[in-house]
């Protein structure tokens, strides 16, 4: 999956309306497609006619008059998305979004896309999306919320199998190759660690075995009620 | 799912969240999810600067993995409850 606003224009047919390729293999579905609507990236003027096509994973605008011409983003590289109706903001009631993009350098804000030159869509971080009918609006905010929430990062497993999860000061290893001093305050009276001398993991790792696994260790006189916390 | 449940109790209090691209929002905590995604309502942006064509929208739907703080309300936290709960969850998961 790729970061930020991409150039999107697989169809599956050459003519105009002509829905997109999706990535069904993926178990990529269309959730909705809303015809005419316009879309300005960044600070550039609108764009149109085109549909938006809403999939379970992207939004891909197509425009009706060039086929050549479209645009995707991933649902995961949404950060944000609000309806904005004010015409002091923008001249039309809009599908605001925020797309996250890949931090490079130190770049320039988009006031770059006003160039002639090529635009680069994986800078763009703001995208307006215009339906001629603007009562629209509000069912389109909806999918993108529940797009959105089809879309949760997806979760690493297995980095370490000891997620290092450190519960009380004592337990912090000092020393083990790390260069800064006096951040912490373990690491200016190390004789005061229990049970870990400087650097020596080793001894670490049974010690926060020992707290998670064993239940016999667990506070026993909480409150019932708190413990419901745990099944959701 | 301890911030989950948290938040879902503060919900319709006036919350300020900062995105990791340092955009600051304040609204009142409509929804949110179990992934911490978060709707605000009457929403206003607090550094109208770097955004400025946010300004008038009224509801936004922010994902959770893009927050970076969630700024609360002073008397909105008992931070020692939270502190042993987080603790709590941790180990015990």
């Amino acid at each position: 999956m790729a970061v930020g606003l991409r150039e999107f224009a697989r169809r599956t047919g050459n003519g105009s309306g002509t829905p997109p390729v999706l990535d069904e293999s993926n178990g990529e579905e269309l959730m909705h497609v809303q015809p005419s609507v316009a879309v300005a990236l960044g600070n550039r003027s609108l764009e149109s006619p085109g549909t938006l096509y809403i999939t379970s994973r992207k939004l891909i605008w197509l425009s009706d008059v060039d086929m050549a011409k479209g645009y995707a983003v991933d649902f995961l590289s949404i950060s944000l998305h609000a309806v904005s109706r004010d015409p002091e903001a923008y001249s039309s009631p809009c599908l605001y979004t925020q797309i996250e993009v890949e931090e490079d350098e130190d770049e320039e804000h988009e006031s770059d896309t006003e160039s002639t030159g090529a635009l680069d869509l994986s800078k763009i971080r703001e995208m307006r999306l215009v339906p001629s009918d603007s009562a629209q609006l509000d069912t389109l905010f909806d999918m993108f919320c529940e797009c959105a929430e089809l879309n949760p990062e997806p979760v690493e497993e297995e980095e370490e199998s000891e997620h290092n999860w450190v519960f009380s000061a004592d337990q912090m290893v000092v020393g083990g190759g790390a260069e800064e001093d006096g951040e912490w305050p373990i690491s200016q009276s190390p004789t005061s660690v229990i049970g870990l001398s400087v650097g020596d993991e080793g001894l670490a790792q049974p010690m926060l075995e020992l707290h998670i696994n064993d239940q016999r260790f667990d506070d026993a006189e909480e409150m019932v009620h708190e413990s419901e916390t745990k099944d959701h | 799912m301890l911030f989950f449940s948290y938040f879902k109790d503060l919900v319709g209090q006036e919350v300020t969240v900062e995105l990791k691209n340092d955009l600051a929002i304040r609204g009142t905590l409509h929804s949110v999810d179990q992934y911490l995604n978060i709707k605000l309502e009457n929403t206003r942006v607090v550094d109208q600067d770097k955004f400025p064509h946010m300004l008038s929208v009224r509801n936004c739907f922010i994902r959770g993995s893009v927050v970076r703080y969630v700024q609360l309300p002073p008397d909105g936290v008992d931070v020692d409850l939270l502190h042993d709960a987080a603790r709590r969850e941790a180990r015990g998961g």
